[in-house]
């Protein structure tokens, strides 16, 4: 389980989180929604340690870890898989070494062959073949998103923070991300955390919705709560949502 | 208030720049650095400049013969050319000119690179996958720098020479040996070592500032831009600056040397 309390981050004069609280249960997927700039990526910058929060805690499993210190992180982020939201994919290194990469420094005893067999299965898991001696700029943006993903799976880790990994994607490829979240993370169940802006995905395949504003939650709820909410940021971002769907997802 | 703000813009920077330096030297004190990451780095960056920084010094050295030339002709010295061009070359010019080409060359290319990595977020991903960025990507790069800049402005003063001698040769209608000779009356060991102790200052702060100038980067492909231009600014300023500190402190130890031995 993992849990935010009471978070706040600042950076200067501007506080972007202002005390979220969020608790999240195993294998479950949370997506968090929000306008630009209201905090959704610090969240999980924070819970991965690459911020340090102003106050408030962060407990993984029980133990805080917001004052970890980076080779304390070290075994946190073996558990807490993180999928940027650039591929951030290393281009000097063909996508196998990407995908080898973490491998290498979190399991250093695995033989060469070990390697291999695990980059194979997590490239086919992110249903992508015959790329693996490509550079990262010799493939598309949306192969690229899915070898980001492979990466982050590749160690194995029990939580996945996905930020923003739809966005620069054309409808089709959005859609088979998606899908590849939802199907990851029933398949070696994870506990996932999706910050993302769309509400439609979300209505789809989250177990349940924060929406952020502000550096505040402003609503939490399971699909069907959120489309019964009335705070207007939810109804606003509801507004896409026909009402075919609306129903569907109701009943 | 016009000129209190960039002073402590300045000031930041300055002080930013010795904390990531005092955070490398932790790091190779605390960390093994993979020995092939920094041959690597070491490879590509003479590679790259070993071209720039040979014909740079060649000029430079070539550059100092003409204005002597033309000086020293008035007053019919040229026997002395030789000497104090060279004088001039290895103690002053020379390892502040290389070192103007260097920071242009490898300053912008390491601190670009590092500063597409931390927008594209590639460092953050590096962290997350249980890798120390300054470990892995900054000490290699520092290192590699200090080596290979230290050599290549090496190899760029003796190119120097060797422009300055071809250059007396076509001007002034002085032998070689004529040039060389003259050498050793007005270059003595501490002006050689002085020299080469700026090569290394300079290596230093380059070393520095690219990398740190490259690894703070903010705001995509426009904070990118900035940051090579920050990084060609502080090296080209600070250059000059340590040139004018360097050439104080040797002079000061080199007058408490002579002191004592006299």
């Amino acid at each position: 389980m993992l849990e935010v309390k009471n978070l706040t981050k600042r950076f200067g004069s501007q506080e972007v989180l202002k005390g979220i609280s969020l608790a999240i249960s195993e294998g479950e997927i949370l997506f968090v929604l929000g306008r630009s700039g209201t905090g959704k990526s610090v969240l999980l910058k924070n819970i991965v340690g690459l911020l340090k929060p102003e106050s408030g805690q962060i407990l993984l499993e029980g133990r805080e870890i917001s004052k970890l210190s980076e080779e304390e992180y070290f075994e946190v982020r073996k558990m807490c898989g993180m999928v940027f939201q650039h591929p951030a994919l290393f281009d000097s290194l063909t996508v196998y070494e990407n995908v080898a990469f973490g491998l290498r420094r979190h399991f250093p005893g695995m033989t060469p062959e070990e390697v291999k067999k695990r980059v194979t299965e997590c490239l086919d898991l992110v249903h992508l073949e015959g790329v693996e001696d490509k550079l990262p700029p010799q493939i598309s943006y949306g192969m690229q998103k899915r070898v980001s993903l492979a990466r982050t799976i590749a160690v194995e880790p029990r939580y996945l923070l996905f930020d923003e990994p739809t966005t620069g994607l054309d409808p089709v490829t959005t859609n088979a991300i998606n899908r590849l979240i939802s199907e990851l993370s029933r398949k070696l169940n994870t506990t996932s955390i999706v910050v993302s802006h769309d509400m439609h995905c979300a209505l789809e395949i989250a177990d349940r919705i924060a929406v952020l504003d502000q550096g505040q939650l402003i609503a939490l709820g399971t699909p069907s709560e959120l489309l019964k909410s009335q705070v207007p940021l939810v109804k606003d971002f509801l507004a896409e949502i026909t009402e075919e769907d609306r129903s569907r997802w109701l009943s | 208030m016009v000129i209190i703000t960039p002073a402590i813009r300045i000031l930041d920077g300055v002080g930013g720049g010795l904390m990531f330096l005092g955070e490398i030297i932790r790091t190779l004190r605390k960390y093994k650095i993979d020995r092939e990451a920094i041959l690597t780095q070491i490879y590509n960056i003479s590679m790259a400049s070993f071209f720039t920084t040979a014909s740079s010094g060649f000029f430079v050295g070539a550059l100092m013969s003409v204005q002597f030339n033309m000086q020293l002709r008035q007053f019919g010295a040229l026997s002395v050319l030789g000497g104090l061009s060279t004088s001039a070359t290895v103690r002053e010019l020379g390892p502040l000119l290389i070192a103007f080409m260097l920071s242009g060359k490898v300053g912008a290319y390491t601190s670009a690179e590092l500063g597409i990595m931390r927008v594209t977020e590639q460092i953050d991903a590096m962290r997350c996958l249980g890798t120390n960025p300054m470990q892995y990507l900054v000490a290699p790069r520092f290192l590699g720098i200090i080596i290979s800049a230290f050599f290549l402005l090496f190899l760029g003063l003796l190119m120097s020479i060797l422009g300055g001698v071809i250059l007396a040769t076509l001007v002034a209608d002085l032998s070689p040996s004529e040039f060389i000779n003259t050498i050793p009356m007005y270059v003595e060991g501490h002006s050689v070592l002085s020299g080469l102790f700026k090569c290394l200052c300079f290596s230093v702060l380059l070393a520095t500032v690219c990398t740190y100038k490259g690894y703070t980067t903010t705001g995509g492909a426009k904070g990118v831009g900035k940051t090579v231009l920050a990084t060609a600014l502080a090296t080209m300023v600070g250059l000059v600056l340590l040139d004018w500190f360097t050439t104080y402190l040797a002079g000061v130890l080199l007058d408490t040397w002579r002191a004592i031995t006299i």
